[in-house]
């Protein structure tokens, strides 16, 4: 596996993709200052909530305030887009960091910029997380209704603040402010899931998600220190420019033993502890075990920042740094079985598990498997694109299960609802949940079928990446049934609800979750949820819940004609590849290679022309068929085998919501779901083998602190003290005693005097 | 004048509170403490930032000249040489270490105004007898006057701890004071040496901290400098402390008032810092670098370890007590980076920390006041209570933990990148070349996720969760407590010119690097004349003496 | 011996005709042991304290006496100096006793062992 960089790059090179002509981004232009207001109107928005939370609002006015600011910073966005020209943007704000040395002739510094470093990357990413920021700002001002008032303002304040924070990890003209955003979202993230911090499971997951990202951010720190001490720059701009740099990427692109060992071991050290970052960012093996439990926030934050935002941070830091990666023989190859790994034991958990929001958490991390397994097989360009849809279909998909888990006194259980789609007011949520889910199960035609098949035909292409392919495909399977099954059984089929724990009224939103929930002994009385439980009445979701899915279902619509806009994998292709992550895999480097139109003719025809036959014979085939051309077909008739089979387990002649005939099913598979059920107990596992060991090795250092380092300077103490008492009865108080001593002293002093004189 | 002004100022005040009656001490020390803050601040505005590496507003008053000096009579003045005196002059941070120390006074006094109701008057003038000390640490150029307030320090502390602690103090004053006190009196012999060295051949004995400094690397040999090194070791680890004798920092942390854990981590700790940066490199550059990995290996090991055992306190004072000598780890890692990246990181950690920890402890500090626990298992989930409280503790453990955007991340980052430069990548465009390097700052880094384990733990158990209030206690009425269940605007008051400046030192720490840049880059320069010295030491011809020579 | 010549050759007082130095010390030494003596066996607080003022003055004379020997002034000067402060001690001496015999209605220094270890 550790060729495949090296034979990729043969193929690049032989193709007349030299680190001189196939990458070199353009040199880095000064850019309009406005740019600053898309980071700027968010923290706005964050002033003005606080000031809101101080003055005690009680009024939706929070909401507004962030939905208004983050309006209009996409709107800059959408200018920024606009003002676009082919070479990257730079603008600064004011110096962060700045330290100096070095003599007069060899100045060096560690200089960071407050500054934006605006490509076409930089746009797509920030399109997305602005206009996605704005619609689930607006959704939230309801969802969180029942908080006016009380935690309504920090809910906002927070949100915005991880706008901020992620506009600044997006746009950072350099690693280290990209380290302030990455921390930044992690802050946000951990406030947010801990919204509802009375209940413990919510403290617990926000804590572990914070933690397991700061390893992740101390893989990436690393990272950075490695990147400023080899190359003296943390700019992505001075980085690209690098003369040091660009010999490495050359010597990576020669291929060649040699070459490779012309790059020193602690270059080829950085992509790994970048890697490490971004798994920990983007809830990736063996870091992946705090996304699901971050579902204790509200819904609004699963979807946009456990969905569709934050959790990409880590394909845009590999994206942004993909020359950087090219450093490594092994480098993408490890991402790609991660991302690969991650994608199927995810999908094999979200299978066995009941609560929708969790299964489309675990559905989260598989996709996020997916964009890394495809940044592994060396398509940015399909891993951004899967981004850029999954943002969307997920964001709908969370969205809607919010408006069940809202609308059902918090009921999350698939087996406690059904049907509900059909229920009067529930139209919309029903239909714009079909939506999301035929595009999460890669239904053909829709826009995340393109971008999936665009990772998939390339891991078959991609030499050696064969296998990573077939699990792919595999994981598209089980992908499309266990979606489908959320749907099957909650939104379709007969109409059954049971309430969830909140069933007592929305006015103690504290309670909120599923399963174990916290048992708040001075809150609420617990009596209170029989009673009413009763006579519930689910709520359907208002205009903005409605107005929100509506446009989100239309925007996953709405953006299928851009795959086919533009030459280089559609409009997405577009914008990455005139980005820092343009790369081209072999087989997809030509500019009439647009993505899904192509056909295998087509691309065989070129490259043939342009590269050297022998190239060809190294890229890998579907079956002996060009993956391009049969991955449509094969892709499409997977995600239909997996709603197919979904339909026959758990719609078809389903009388109740608490069974389906997958429960025949089930025992002949023996303890296999129960262990998926279980996650296949890898939080036991990190528990017994990191959090347990490490939380006895504390006591034991307590132990050694209170019993050996302080017991040693005790010692010290005591030793003095043990002296004093054996000589002090010699002190009698007496006068005489002490004058009789004092002139047998003296004789004795004078008798040693007169001896020793003589 | 200016420095002797803010060296007056609170002295002048504590007899002044002493000749009032006991219900003015806290106005008057408040006064007193604004005062010199006023002095401070006006110091600020009078320094030449653009040679902060050079010593200015040098102030010297005759004192013991007789004291090893040597006078000559010129006319109707006797012009000294050498000899003990009155001397104060600061580099910038010397004046950034005396700016904090200033802010932390009157944030101190309000901190005591409900806390401290007995022997109010004592109170006052032992802490502004302890401000003026501190002052004076970091002002003077005399090693003497140096040492004599470096040691007197103890003393208001010890009463402070001693009088107005909890039910523990008398063995934690106790401990406190003889622990750093044997310690400092090693440091003692190991200055002296340096001063019986340098007077040599000349006679004059010079106490002159800029001259020492000039003299002392050149006539030590590198056998010499690594004793003189153990012994300042001694005296200044222990100040920081480092592990392994770190132990008295929790006990006396945990039984001091707020006001006096305030000051202990603000500023006390800071002085084994500065004396490392301001006599252990200067004097002995040759044997600390030699040592460096030892004493980079003993502040990781305290990093680690002390964060561990912070994960896993109940006591949420002992907890933040412990995080400083890890956090102190990092400090001390960076300035044994010897290079500008981790110096600058570790002087603005020493003041980041300052503000941060000060401010935790400031915080519990008003917990306690209102449920008289410090203990995680009885008070907890307060964030329902105390939503304003809650909001400050979350927002501090974040400059703690090291958030970037706030001040400990700036200072953190700098010294663990000092501590990677400093590795075998001399030649690197990004490496400053040194003995640490990769696997030090790796391993400090593995601090970052402790310090994120067991501060969110803190706040997850005191801010987060179900509100928990220890048995009995109903409101306050039995405490006889007068303060309202959030907290006051005297409460709000003394916090936010601290989060103020955690925001700004984290967002712009510009002008605080510039001024950082020049005393850091003498460091490094030092460090590499020193070697230097110890590899041409003895070789002949002997390098002349450049102690000033005597008209 | 050059300074002993310049001495004689000036007006300072004639050194010491018939009574040698030891004759002095002799007295210096009986007065000595006698104040010792008395401060070990006597019980009475102020009879002890004048057998310390005894002993000091003994001490004086051997002061003195020795100055003399050597032709300089330093050891009057301390002697001086020894009277001074043997008066301001006794003041504070005497002051102390009494307060001391208020307390406990008796001169007996057994009465007072409260400095035990």
């Amino acid at each position: 596996m550790t060729e495949l960089a090296t034979t990729v790059w043969q193929g690049l090179a032989a193709a007349g993709l030299g680190a001189a002509e196939g990458w070199g981004v353009p040199p880095a232009v000064p850019g309009p200052m406005w740019i600053g207001l898309i980071p700027a109107l968010p923290l706005l928005a964050v002033v003005l909530c606080t000031l809101c939370a101080i003055f005690k609002v009680k009024s939706k006015l929070p909401a507004w305030l962030t939905v208004g600011c983050l309006a209009a910073s996409f709107v800059v966005t959408l200018l920024m887009y606009l003002n676009m020209s082919g070479s990257p943007m730079l603008s600064t704000a004011f110096t962060w960091i700045d330290v100096s040395w070095g003599s007069e002739r060899s100045p060096r510094n560690l200089h960071a910029n407050f500054g934006f470093y605006i490509d076409s990357l930089t746009c797509l990413w920030m399109l997305f997380v602005t206009g996605l920021a704005t619609l689930i700002a607006l959704y939230a001002s309801e969802y969180m209704s029942h908080d006016v008032g009380k935690g309504y303002s920090r809910f906002f304040a927070a949100f915005s603040l991880f706008v901020f924070s992620m506009a600044c990890l997006v746009m950072a003209d350099n690693l280290i402010l990209l380290y302030l955003g990455w921390e930044g979202v992690g802050l946000c993230s951990y406030l947010l899931i801990g919204y509802f911090y009375k209940k413990p499971s919510a403290v617990a997951a926000a804590k572990k998600a914070f933690i397991m990202n700061r390893i992740g951010d101390l893989g990436l720190a690393l990272g950075i220190f490695l990147i400023f001490v080899k190359f003296g720059t943390v700019e992505y701009a001075k980085l690209f420019a690098d003369g040091a740099f660009k010999e490495m990427l050359g010597h990576a692109m020669t291929g060649t033993s040699e070459s490779w060992a012309k790059i020193p071991w602690d270059v080829k050290l950085i992509p790994i502890l970048l890697m490490v970052g971004a798994f920990g960012k983007s809830a990736q093996f063996p870091l992946y075990v705090w996304l699901p439990d971050a579902m204790e926030g509200p819904t609004p934050v699963s979807a946009l920042i456990h969905a569709a935002t934050m959790v990409t941070a880590g394909v845009f830091l590999i994206a942004r740094t993909y020359a950087v990666f090219q450093l490594s023989p092994s480098a993408l190859t490890i991402v790609a079985i991660i991302g690969t790994v991650t994608a199927l034991l995810a999908a094999t958990i979200g299978m066995a598990q009941f609560d929708i929001k969790r299964i489309m958490a675990y559905s989260t991390v598989s996709q996020l498997g997916y964009m890394f397994a495809g940044l592994g097989v060396m398509t940015s360009v399909g891993a951004c694109f899967h981004v850029f849809t999954h943002a969307f279909f997920k964001a709908l998909l969370f969205l809607a299960c919010g408006a069940v888990m809202h609308g059902f006194a918090g009921q999350l259980d698939l087996r406690k609802l059904s049907g509900v789609g059909k229920m009067p007011g529930w139209r919309i949520v029903g239909i714009t949940m079909l939506v999301g889910c035929l595009n999460l199960a890669g239904f053909p035609l829709l826009a995340g079928f393109w971008s999936k098949d665009m990772i998939l035909a390339q891991a078959f292409i991609t030499p050696g990446m064969g296998l990573v392919g077939w699990v792919l495909l595999l994981t598209a399977g089980l992908t499309a049934y266990y979606t489908f099954r959320v749907y099957f059984r909650v939104f379709v089929g007969p109409q059954e609800h049971h309430p969830g724990d909140e069933a007592h009224g929305h006015d103690d939103h504290d309670a909120h979750g599923h399963g174990g929930h916290g048992h708040d002994d001075h809150g609420h009385a617990k009596a209170d949820h029989k009673h009413e439980a009763h006579d519930f009445h689910p709520h359907p979701p208002g205009w903005a819940i409605n107005l929100v899915l509506v446009v989100l279902a239309a925007a996953s619509f709405a953006i299928i004609p851009l795959t086919f806009m533009g030459k280089h994998g559609g409009w997405v292709g577009d914008m990455v590849s005139h980005s820092s992550a343009a790369w081209s895999a072999p087989g997809e480097h030509h500019d009439d290679h647009a993505g899904h139109s192509h056909a295998a003719g087509d691309t065989h025809s070129h490259a043939g022309e342009s590269s050297r036959s022998h190239d060809e014979e190294k890229l890998g085939t579907f079956l002996g068929m060009d993956p391009h051309a049969v991955m449509y077909y094969v892709s499409g008739v997977v995600g239909l085998i997996g709603i197919g089979v979904a339909y026959r387990l758990h719609l078809q002649g389903r009388t109740s919501a608490a069974t389906s005939r997958a429960d025949a099913l089930l025992p002949m598979l023996g303890p296999i779901p129960k262990w998926a059920q279980n996650k296949w107990y890898v939080d036991e596992f990190y528990h017994f083998l990191f959090v347990r060991p490490l939380w006895v090795l504390s006591h034991i250092f307590h132990l050694i602190d209170r019993m050996l380092v302080d017991g040693l300077v005790n010692l010290a103490g005591i030793l003095p003290r043990a002296l004093g008492a054996t000589i002090r009865p010699s002190q009698s108080g007496q006068l005489h005693g002490y004058a009789v001593a004092m002139a047998g002293g003296i004789g004795v002093l004078l008798l040693i005097v007169l001896l020793v004189a003589r | 004048m200016i420095l002797f002004a803010t060296i007056l100022i609170p002295l002048a005040f504590a007899g002044y509170v002493a000749a009032r009656p006991a219900k003015e001490a806290k106005s008057i020390a408040l006064v007193g403490t604004l005062a010199a803050l006023a002095a401070a601040v006006y110091a600020l505005t009078q320094f030449n930032w653009s040679e902060s590496s050079q010593i200015q507003m040098r102030e010297t008053v005759d004192w013991l000249r007789q004291l090893g000096g040597l006078g000559i009579q010129r006319g109707e003045v006797t012009e000294w040489q050498g000899g003990v005196a009155l001397s104060v002059g600061v580099d910038s941070v010397a004046l950034m270490l005396i700016a904090l120390t200033a802010l932390l006074g009157p944030i101190c006094v309000l901190a005591s105004y409900t806390a401290i109701t007995e022997r109010v008057k004592t109170y006052y003038v032992w802490l502004l007898v302890l401000q003026a000390a501190m002052t004076c640490v970091f002002a003077s150029r005399d090693l003497v006057l140096f040492y004599i307030a470096f040691e007197f320090t103890l003393i208001p502390m010890w009463i402070l701890i001693n009088l107005y602690g909890s039910t523990n103090r008398r063995k934690a004053a106790t401990k406190f004071f003889l622990y750093t006190f044997t310690g400092s009196i090693i440091a003692l012999a190991g200055l002296v040496y340096v001063v019986w060295k340098v007077r040599g051949p000349t006679g004059v004995w010079t106490f002159d901290i800029g001259d020492l400094q000039k003299s002392a690397m050149i006539v030590l040999s590198s056998r010499e400098q690594g004793w003189v090194l153990l012994a300042l070791l001694c005296g200044f680890a222990v100040k920081v402390p480092l592990f392994p004798v770190h132990t008295w920092l929790p006990l006396a942390h945990t039984e001091a008032p707020t006001a006096g854990s305030v000051i202990l981590a603000g500023v006390l700790l800071k002085l084994g810092t500065y004396a490392l940066f301001r006599f252990a490199i200067p004097f002995v550059p040759a044997a600390a670098y030699e040592y460096a990995p030892a004493i980079a290996v003993v502040s990781i090991v305290g990093i680690v370890y002390a964060g561990l055992i912070c994960w896993v306190q109940t006591d949420v004072k002992k907890l933040v007590a412990y995080s400083s000598v890890a956090h102190l780890g990092f400090c001390v890692l960076g300035l044994f980076a010897f290079n500008t990246t981790g110096v600058s990181g570790s002087v603005l950690y020493m003041i980041n920390h300052g503000l941060s920890t000060g401010a935790l402890f400031l915080l519990i500090g008003m917990m306690y006041e209102r449920y008289h626990t410090r203990s995680m298992k009885e008070v907890g989930g307060l964030g329902s209570k105390m939503p304003v409280w809650s909001t400050f503790m979350v927002f501090f453990t974040m400059a703690s933990v090291g958030l970037p955007g706030l001040n400990g991340f700036v200072s953190e980052f700098l010294c663990l990148i000092g501590t990677f430069q400093a590795g075998s990548w001399g030649r690197s465009p990004g490496g400053t070349g040194g003995n640490l390097g990769f696997w030090y700052a790796a391993v400090a880094g593995t601090g970052m996720i402790v310090a994120a384990m067991y501060l969110l733990y803190m706040v997850g158990k005191v801010v987060f969760g179900p509100l928990r209030e220890p048995h009995g206690h109903h409101g306050h009425d039995e405490h006889a407590s007068t303060l309202p269940a959030d907290l006051t605007a005297r409460e709000i008051g003394i916090l936010v010119p601290l989060a103020a400046l955690c925001l700004w030192l984290g967002v712009y720490p510009k002008p605080a690097l510039d001024a950082l840049k020049a005393p850091s880059a003498q460091v490094a320069e030092t460090v590499k004349a020193g070697r230097q010295a110890a590899a041409d030491f003895g070789k002949p011809p002997p390098p002349p003496r450049v102690l000033p020579a005597i008209q | 011996m050059l300074a002993s010549w310049m001495l004689a050759q000036s007006d300072y007082p004639i050194p010491m005709t018939n009574l040698t130095l030891g004759h002095y010390l002799f007295v210096a030494a009986a007065m000595f042991a006698i104040g010792l003596i008395g401060f070990l066996t006597r019980r009475n607080l102020i009879i002890m304290f004048l057998c310390t003022e005894l002993m000091f003055q003994a001490a004086g004379i051997a002061l003195v006496a020795f100055s003399r020997y050597h032709l300089n002034h330093t050891g009057e000067t301390f002697v001086i100096f020894v009277l001074t402060v043997a008066a301001a001690e006794a003041a504070m001496a005497l002051a102390l006793v009494v307060l001391l015999f208020r307390r406990r209605e008796s001169l007996s220094a057994e009465e007072w062992g409260q400095m035990k270890g």
